[in-house]
C-alpha cells in the first residue's frame, strides 16, 4: 500500500514538474497568442536547434512558429529594411550581441520583461536586450586522427610554432566579421604588445582562409586541414556524427553573447512574448545545452568534455567604422 | 439618316486621318501592340528595381531613411587603386572559364547532335544535369576530389603511382577556372545544341558535293553558322563567371586569389553593417561593363540573314558517319560527362550516405546511413520547399519563355525603331550581380502598392526579371536561323501576326524555346542569391533551404536534397525534350 502511495506521489510530482514551465507562462498570454496564430522569428540560431525549441513550444502552446534563418548580418539587413519601410513582418529577432545593439539603437525592439528573466544572473542581463541566453565560444579545434592529443597545440601561442605551419585553417578576418572581432579582441587575452606580435606571427604561418567558422570546422572534420580556429561546440556537433574532433583547453577563451528581443511593432506581440517566455525558460535552456549550446545557466553545460571548466571573455563590440579599419589592417597583415 | 448611319458616314474620314499619321499607322499593326505590351512589361520589370539601385548608389543612407545626394560611394568604389588588379584577375577568370566551357559544350554538342557516336542520346540528356546542381555543391565536390592534402583523385595518384604528393591543386587560378567552366558548360551546351539541331543540312551537303571533307565542312560551314549561338553562350558565361561569388569563395579564398566579387563582398555586402549604397555603386560599374558585352553581341549578330538556315523544307540535322572514330567520340563525350556529372554526383552520393564526410576507408562502409534521405522524406518543411520550387520553376520558366519569345521576335524580326531598347532593358537587371539585384528588388517591392512583398509572387517576379536574358539568348540564337520566307508565305496565305507567330514561328523556334525553358527550370529549382532576400518563412523554396542547411553544416542533408532535385529536374528535362521539335519527328 505504502509502495503504491509513494508511486502515486512520485507520479504527481513528475506531472507537476513537467508542467512547471507552462505554469510559469501566463495562460492569458498563450490564449491571446493562439488567437494571433503564429510568431515570426528572424534569427541566426542554427536550424536544428531552433526547430527543436520551436517544435516543443508549439506542442505546449499550440502556437506555430515561422523561422527565417540567415547570418547575423543578413538578419539585421532584412529586419532594418522592413522596419524602415514600415512593414516589419517579424515578431522576434534572435542573434548575437553586436547587430542586436545596432537594431536596438534604431528602435526595433520593445522592452519586454519576461518572467523568465529572473532566473538569469544579473551580469548576464543586458539593460537593453534582456538575458544573454547563450554564448558562442571560439577556440582551437583539431582532428585527433591526424594530430595526437600529445602533439596538439596547448595554447594559442603554440599555433605560431613551425610544426603547425600550413596546418591551420581559420575564417578570413578581412571578410568574416566575428573573426575580425576575435582577432581585434586578442589583446583581452594576451595584452596589446603580445597580441600584436601574435597576429603577425599567425599571419606568417599562412593559415588557410575560408568564409566562416563552420567551413573551418568542416575542413578539420574531413581531415583536409588538421587544426582550426572555430566554435568549440563543433567538437560536440560533429562528434555526434562520428568526426574525431577535440579542442585545446585554453586558459581562457573568447566568446560572444546571443539575445532575443521583441519587435516594437510586432504583428503578433502576444505570440512573440509567449515564445520569449518559453525560450528563456529553464526547460528550454537545458534542452539547448543538450544540443551543444553554452547556455547562461549555472550548472547547465553542453555534453562536451571539460565544458564546465571553460572560461571566456567577451569580445569587443565594434562599430561599423572600427570594423572597416580593422578589416583594412588585417588585409595588410594576412593577405600581403 | 439614323445616328448609326451618320457615325458610319463620318468614320471613314476620321479613320483615314488617323491612319495617315505616323502613330496611327504604327498602332494599326498588331505587332505594334505586342511591342507596346511586351516593352511595357519588360521596362517595368527592369527599370523599377534598377532605379532603386541607382538611387541607392547616389545617396548616403539606406532605403527608408532620408539621405543626401552623394558621389562618395563611387569615389570609394573606384578610387581604390587596389581594385584594378582585381579586375584583371576577374577578367582572366571570366575569360578562362567561359572559353573552356564553350570548348567542352561545343565538343559535347557536336558529338551528341551531329555524329553517329554510340550512346549520344544518353550523353545529351545527362549533359544538362550539372545545371541542376547548386554551384556551391559542385565547387565543394571538386575540393573533395582535388584538394592537395586529401583530395580523392590526388590520393589515388599517390597510392597507385607512388607519387610523393598529388599532382593537382584545386586552390589555384587553373583550378578556379576549371571548376567554374564545369558549372557553366551545361548552359553553353543547351544553347549550342539548340543551334546545331536547327541547322539545315543542305548547306553542308552542298559543301561536300563541292569537294570539302568533313573537317572542311565543319570549319567553313558548320562553325560559322552556329557562331551566334557560340557568341551568345560565351557572352552569358563570361558575365556569369565574372559575377559569380560561390566558386571564388570556396576556391579562390584559400588560394589567396582575390577577384572583384570577393572584394565587393568584403567592402560592401559582407561588411558590418552591410553597405548597400557601396554595393549599388559597384553594381552600376559592372552594369557598364556588361552593357559593352551586350553591344558586342548585337554587333556580332547584326548580319542576321547570313545565319538564316531553317527554311520551309523539312529536314533532320545532318549526321556525320565517323566510322571507327565514333567510339573515340563517345569516349571523349564520356570523359567530359565523368567530369561534369559522374564525379560530382558520386561525391554527393557519398556525402549523402555518410554521417559526416571524410575520406573513405574500409571502415566507412560500415557507417553508411540513409538518415539524410529519411530527413528529406519525413520533414514537412522540405516537402513545402519542393512544392514552392516546382511552382516557381514551372510557372516562372513558362512566363519567362513567353516573354522571351515575343521580345526575341520583336528585336530580331521587326523594323520597329525602338526594338533594340527591349534587349537593352532585358539585360539591365541581368548585368547586376545577383545579390545587388536582389537588394534592388527588395527595396522596390517592399513598399509596392500591391501587397506582394513576403509572398511567393515577389520571388516569381524576381526570377522573371533576373533570368529573362537566359531565355532571350536561347530563343534569339534560334530565331536568327529561321528564314523569313516562312513567315512571308504565311502572311501571303492570309494569316495575321498572331496566327503566323503561333503556327509558324513557335514550332520553328521550339528547340530554342525548350532549351531556354530547360535552363530556366533547372536554375529556378535551386536559385538562392535573389530568393534569400525576398522569401518569407511561408514561401521558402529549395534554394534558401539548401543554403541554410549548408550554413548549419548539414552537408549530408544538402547532398540528399541536391540528388532528389536532380532526379526531379531530369524528369522535367526528359518531358521537355519530348516536346522539342526534332525529337518528336
Amino acid at each position: 500500500m505504502l509502495k503504491q502511495f509513494s508511486f502515486f506521489l512520485a507520479l504527481c510530482a513528475a506531472i507537476i514538474l513537467s508542467a512547471a514551465p507552462l505554469y510559469s507562462q501566463s495562460a492569458s498570454l498563450i490564449a491571446a497568442g493562439k488567437k494571433e496564430g503564429k510568431a515570426v522569428v528572424y534569427g541566426s540560431l542554427e536550424s536544428d536547434t531552433a526547430d527543436a525549441a520551436f517544435g516543443t513550444f508549439k506542442k505546449k502552446t499550440g502556437i506555430d512558429v515561422e523561422y527565417w534563418r540567415a547570418s547575423a548580418t543578413k538578419v539585421m539587413d532584412r529586419a532594418l529594411s522592413e522596419y524602415r519601410a514600415g512593414k516589419p513582418l517579424f515578431d522576434i529577432i534572435l542573434t548575437n550581441d553586436n547587430p542586436m545593439q545596432i537594431m536596438f539603437k534604431e528602435g526595433l525592439f520593445a522592452k519586454y520583461g519576461s518572467p523568465a528573466t529572473k532566473e538569469f544572473t544579473p551580469e548576464s542581463i543586458d539593460p537593453n536586450l534582456g538575458p544573454r541566453y547563450r554564448n558562442v565560444v571560439i577556440g582551437v579545434v583539431y582532428n585527433k586522427d591526424i594530430i595526437k592529443p600529445a602533439d596538439a597545440p596547448k595554447s594559442l601561442e603554440d599555433l605560431v610554432k613551425p610544426q603547425y605551419r600550413g596546418k591551420l585553417v581559420m575564417p578570413d578576418p578581412t571578410q568574416h566579421t566575428t573573426t575580425t572581432q576575435w582577432v581585434a579582441s586578442l589583446d583581452k587575452l594576451m595584452g596589446k604588445e603580445k597580441s600584436e606580435k601574435f597576429i603577425r606571427d599567425l599571419a606568417a604561418q599562412k593559415p588557410i582562409l575560408v568564409e566562416s567558422l563552420l567551413p573551418a570546422a568542416e575542413r578539420v572534420a574531413t581531415g583536409e586541414t588538421p587544426i582550426a580556429i572555430t566554435y568549440v561546440k563543433y567538437v560536440y556537433t560533429f562528434g555526434q556524427r562520428g568526426a574525431p574532433l577535440d579542442y585545446v583547453r585554453l586558459g581562457k577563451f573568447m566568446g560572444d553573447g546571443h539575445y532575443l528581443s521583441l519587435n516594437s511593432k510586432s504583428p503578433h506581440a502576444n505570440a512573440g512574448k509567449a515564445l520569449i517566455d518559453y525560450f528563456l525558460s529553464a526547460e528550454n535552456m537545458a534542452a539547448l545545452a543538450k544540443l551543444g549550446e553554452f547556455v547562461n545557466r549555472k550548472g547547465i553545460y553542453p555534453p562536451l568534455p571539460d565544458a564546465d571548466k571553460i572560461q571566456f571573455v567577451e569580445m569587443y563590440d565594434l562599430d561599423s567604422k572600427k570594423f572597416a579599419e580593422k578589416k583594412k589592417e588585417y588585409q595588410q597583415i594576412f593577405l600581403h | 439618316m439614323s445616328a448609326d448611319e451618320r457615325a458610319l458616314a463620318v468614320e471613314p474620314s476620321w479613320t483615314t486621318a488617323w491612319s495617315r499619321s505616323w502613330l496611327g499607322a504604327f498602332l494599326t499593326q498588331p505587332v505594334s501592340w505586342v511591342f507596346l505590351f511586351v516593352g511595357g512589361i519588360i521596362a517595368f520589370l527592369s527599370l523599377y528595381p534598377t532605379f532603386f539601385l541607382f538611387y541607392g548608389s547616389l545617396t548616403d543612407a539606406p532605403l527608408g531613411v532620408p539621405g543626401h545626394f552623394t558621389l562618395q560611394n563611387y569615389v570609394r568604389a573606384y578610387g581604390d587603386a587596389e581594385a584594378y588588379p582585381l579586375l584583371l584577375n576577374s577578367f582572366i577568370f571570366g575569360l578562362g572559364a567561359s572559353g573552356l566551357s564553350i570548348l567542352f559544350a561545343l565538343a559535347l554538342a557536336w558529338i551528341t547532335i551531329r555524329t553517329n557516336a554510340p550512346f549520344r542520346r544518353l550523353f545529351e540528356l545527362t549533359a544538362i544535369i550539372p545545371n541542376i546542381l547548386p554551384p556551391i555543391l559542385v565547387s565543394i565536390s571538386w575540393v573533395m576530389l582535388l584538394n592537395p592534402s586529401n583530395g580523392l583523385i590526388n590520393g589515388l595518384f599517390v597510392k597507385f603511382l607512388g607519387l610523393e604528393k598529388g599532382p593537382f591543386n584545386i586552390y589555384s587560378m587553373p583550378g578556379l577556372i576549371f571548376v567554374e567552366s564545369l558549372i557553366l558548360t551545361p548552359l553553353a551546351f543547351l544553347i549550342v545544341a539548340a543551334a546545331l539541331k536547327s541547322m539545315d543540312p543542305s548547306l553542308e551537303e552542298s559543301a561536300k558535293t563541292l569537294g570539302s571533307n568533313e573537317f572542311g565542312v565543319m570549319r567553313r560551314v558548320t562553325f560559322p553558322l552556329i557562331r551566334p549561338a557560340i557568341l551568345a553562350a560565351g557572352t552569358l558565361n563570361f558575365v556569369r563567371a565574372v559575377e559569380s561569388f560561390d566558386t571564388p569563395a570556396i576556391i579562390a579564398l584559400p588560394a589567396r586569389i582575390e577577384v572583384f566579387t570577393t572584394k565587393i563582398w568584403r567592402e560592401a555586402l559582407g561588411s558590418f553593417p552591410t553597405n548597400h549604397n557601396l554595393a549599388a555603386a559597384y553594381g552600376v560599374g559592372i552594369l557598364g561593363v556588361a552593357l559593352i558585352f551586350v553591344y558586342l553581341y548585337r554587333r556580332f549578330t547584326s548580319q542576321v540573314e547570313n545565319y538564316s538556315t531553317v527554311t520551309g523544307k523539312g529536314f533532320r540535322p545532318h549526321q556525320i558517319d565517323l566510322g571507327p572514330w565514333r567510339y573515340a567520340a563517345s569516349g571523349l563525350a564520356l570523359l567530359l560527362l565523368i567530369l561534369l556529372v559522374v564525379l560530382p554526383i558520386l561525391v554527393l552520393l557519398l556525402v549523402a550516405l555518410l554521417p559526416y564526410y571524410h575520406v573513405p576507408t574500409w571502415q566507412t562502409w560500415q557507417h553508411l546511413t540513409l538518415d539524410h534521405f529519411r530527413y528529406v522524406w519525413a520533414t514537412p518543411r522540405v516537402h513545402k520547399a519542393f512544392a514552392n520550387s516546382l511552382f516557381l520553376a514551372l510557372v516562372g520558366a513558362t512566363a519567362c519563355m513567353v516573354l522571351a519569345s515575343l521580345a526575341s521576335y520583336i528585336t530580331v524580326r521587326t523594323k520597329i525603331a525602338a526594338r533594340g531598347v527591349i534587349e537593352g532593358l532585358v539585360f539591365i537587371p541581368w548585368a547586376f550581380p545577383g545579390t545587388a539585384m536582389a537588394l534592388g528588388l527588395l527595396w522596390a517591392y517592399v513598399d509596392f502598392p500591391i501587397p506582394i512583398y513576403a509572398t511567393i509572387w515577389i520571388i516569381l517576379i524576381a526570377y522573371v526579371t533576373r533570368f529573362l536574358p537566359y531565355g532571350l539568348r536561347a530563343v534569339t540564337s534560334t530565331i536568327i536561323q529561321v528564314h523569313k520566307e516562312l513567315e512571308e508565305a504565311s502572311i501571303v496565305c492570309g494569316a495575321g501576326f498572331l496566327a503566323t507567330f503561333r503556327r509558324v514561328l513557335i514550332p520553328m523556334m521550339r528547340p530554342g524555346v525548350m532549351a531556354g525553358w530547360i535552363i530556366l527550370v533547372t536554375i529556378f529549382m535551386r536559385e538562392f542569391s535573389a530568393t534569400l532576400f525576398l522569401y518569407s518563412p511561408g514561401s521558402e523554396p529549395l534554394g534558401p533551404l539548401l543554403y541554410f542547411l549548408y550554413l548549419d553544416g548539414m552537408r549530408g542533408r544538402v547532398a540528399a536534397i541536391g540528388l532528389v532535385i536532380s532526379v526531379i529536374s531530369v524528369i522535367l528535362i526528359a518531358i521537355a525534350q519530348r516536346y522539342s521539335r526534332w525529337e518528336t519527328k
